[in-house]
């Protein structure tokens, strides 16, 4: 158990860094956990369910939305907010994920994406409630305006996350979804429900993901269409693939790694997607191993 | 509303001059699925590119359209040819996310491209002198060049259907798409015709794009648009079917056309919306063959 102290280690060392950081590096490591969460949420549907989403930004957009109108239009307190931003996109996961998690492969995740955007396409064009294309700016979030509050509560909402998945991971439900994952017949011949298992762990994964939508709204005090747009949704999933779908921290290591990499180099050259672009294509191309060690271990999942 | 006959027809025009580039546009990504079963997030960026390309290959001269034109799709068959020499080919293996991952990578590299050689500015080109005009449709004015758009894609259709019918390679892509490993033991030299269809895909997709330029501006920003609505198409068609894309971007176009005029704002939304239909009610599309059938 050598694994313990330096896990204590890390927990205390990001317990004292906004004492010791800028301003700015704060706020970009608060970013690194919003995307975290966001990526780790993802997972729960593309690792433990076997399908890969294309339309986790709706949920993460119902989470931003959700809190943003609440604060801006009836003059909730910002932290408020935060258990109906995730019973919001609890709720939209569970409509969406009603039609979608009977589908599999290539048509579940063109389901979620026409899905997700047809959210994104009313959020766009609804002037009237969203906003439309100029979101919903200058919101009062209250002691979230210091960036180490919100630093503190992306931290423990991240937290909070890892440890709701690694219960569920341990849990008998975790157990059930992998079977259905890997043997959908035989889970059901042992007398499990793969609609139902499914569905669960899909409106889990939207909860979470809501949950990264608020903390995105305060850190940027705004709500943007681009929350539900289909490239939020490709983060995640650049996120997880490249830290390692098969460990709990793997998503979340990945999203650090993401938002690190992106400010160092926007720091130096506006050109930071040709930069990413590149790395993803070196990783793929030239280190297929390295990237199933990053995997995971388990090698590739089909 | 004015809802006389010309209106309608000028409407229902241009849904055929929209569908007309969704076709070119989405063609190649069916085939390319079909054939090498990849999801290629880059399509839009090839059609975007071949908007870039046209306007620098007649280098501001409108007149220069249709040289243009065989420049650019010429450019695009090799682009397509190297990329999947390069890149696609050590993937095939791969589970399906790396390969996702890589052409979402190649969506990012051509985005910025673009951006470093041709900057972030839009980018327009007028129609040739010739078509520059409107015609009068039953009393309704229509541009010239969108009626030349429409010809042109149907020519397209027409050409890839008898190359698909006809030709011996035809015949073998149309059977890749059923069982790829009875051609390799027939002997069919695989490899190469996997470049082949990349390569078209690729060409149509860059065609499209040029083709749209002398009527909308563009951007390093159309690639994610349109590589979306690439995917609603082939969705809505069938997934590896042509007939499929043709009657897809046809809905699509229609949709949008006619929808502007009933909802203006949510015109947009009703063709998620039948995307998403389609897939829980037919998930193969319109026109595809369910995958039972397939194996």
């Amino acid at each position: 158990m050598r694994a313990i102290p330096l896990a204590l280690l890390i927990l205390l060392a990001l317990l004292l860094a906004p004492l010791g950081l800028s301003r700015y590096a704060t706020e970009i490591l608060t970013q690194g956990f919003i995307l975290a969460l966001f990526a780790s949420a993802f997972n729960l549907v593309f690792h433990a369910l076997g399908l890969l989403s294309f339309g986790h930004a709706a949920f993460f957009g119902a989470g931003a939305y959700t809190a943003a109108l609440l604060a801006a239009r009836a003059g909730w307190p910002y932290l408020a907010t935060l258990p109906l931003a995730v019973l919001a996109s609890a709720t939209l996961a569970l409509v969406l994920g009603f039609f979608s998690v009977r589908t599999s492969r290539i048509y579940f995740t063109m389901l979620t994406l026409a899905f997700a955007q047809l959210v994104w396409a009313v959020v766009h064009k609804w002037y009237g409630f969203t906003g439309g294309d100029n979101g919903i700016t200058g919101l009062e979030v209250g002691v979230l305006a210091d960036p180490r509050w919100l630093y503190y509560l992306a931290l423990s909402l991240l937290g909070v996350g890892l440890g709701l998945l690694w219960l569920v991971e341990r849990a008998p439900l975790g157990y059930a979804l992998r079977a259905t994952r890997d043997n959908e017949a035989r889970a059901e011949a042992i007398g499990l429900s793969p609609f139902w298992l499914r569905l669960t762990g899909f409106v889990l994964s939207g909860a979470i993901a809501g949950a990264a939508g608020f903390l995105q709204a305060a850190w940027q005090r705004s709500a943007f269409p681009d929350f539900l747009y289909w490239t939020k949704s490709a983060e995640a999933i650049i996120a997880a693939i490249l830290g390692g779908s098969g460990h709990l921290l793997g998503p979340g290591l990945g999203a650090l790694a993401f938002i690190e990499l992106g400010a160092f180099v926007q720091a130096r050259t506006e050109y930071w997607p040709m930069v990413l672009g590149l790395v993803l294509l070196f990783l793929v191309l030239f280190l297929p191993r390295g990237l199933a060690g990053l995997l995971g271990g388990r090698g590739a999942r089909g | 509303m004015n809802l006389d006959l010309g209106f309608l027809l000028q409407q229902f025009l241009t849904g055929l001059a929209t569908a007309s580039t969704l076709f070119l546009l989405a063609v190649g990504l069916s085939l390319i699925f079909g054939a090498l079963g990849i999801v290629n997030f880059a399509h839009g960026s090839f059609y975007m590119l071949g908007a870039y390309l046209l306007y620098w290959a007649v280098r501001g001269n409108p007149e220069g359209l249709w040289w243009g034109l065989v420049e650019v799709a010429a450019i695009g068959l090799t682009l397509g040819a190297l990329v999947e020499r390069a890149l696609l080919r050590p993937v095939y293996p791969r589970p399906e996310h790396h390969q996702i991952l890589l052409t979402y990578a190649l969506l990012l590299v051509i985005e910025d491209g673009v951006k470093l050689l041709f900057g972030a500015a839009y980018k327009s080109l007028g129609p040739p002198q010739a078509l520059a005009h409107p015609v009068w449709i039953a009393g309704a004015p229509f541009p010239a060049y969108y009626l030349v758009q429409i010809l042109l894609a149907a020519l397209v259709a027409v050409l890839l259907w008898l190359f698909l019918k006809r030709t011996r390679m035809g015949l073998w892509i149309r059977a890749i798409t059923q069982d790829r490993a009875m051609l390799e033991a027939l002997g069919v030299p695989v490899p190469r015709l996997l470049t082949a269809v990349f390569a078209l895909g690729i060409a149509l997709a860059a065609l499209g794009g040029g083709v749209t330029l002398p009527m909308q501006t563009v951007s390093p920003g159309a690639a994610v648009e349109a590589v979306i609505n690439a995917f609603i198409v082939v969705v809505v068609g069938g997934l590896g079917s042509i007939w499929g894309s043709l009657l897809g971007a046809f809905l699509i176009g229609e949709i949008q056309a006619f929808g502007v005029m009933l909802w203006p704002e949510f015109s947009i939304a009703f063709v998620y919306l039948l995307m998403a239909g389609v897939l829980l009610i037919r998930p193969w599309g319109l026109l595809g063959r369910p995958p039972a059938l397939r194996t």
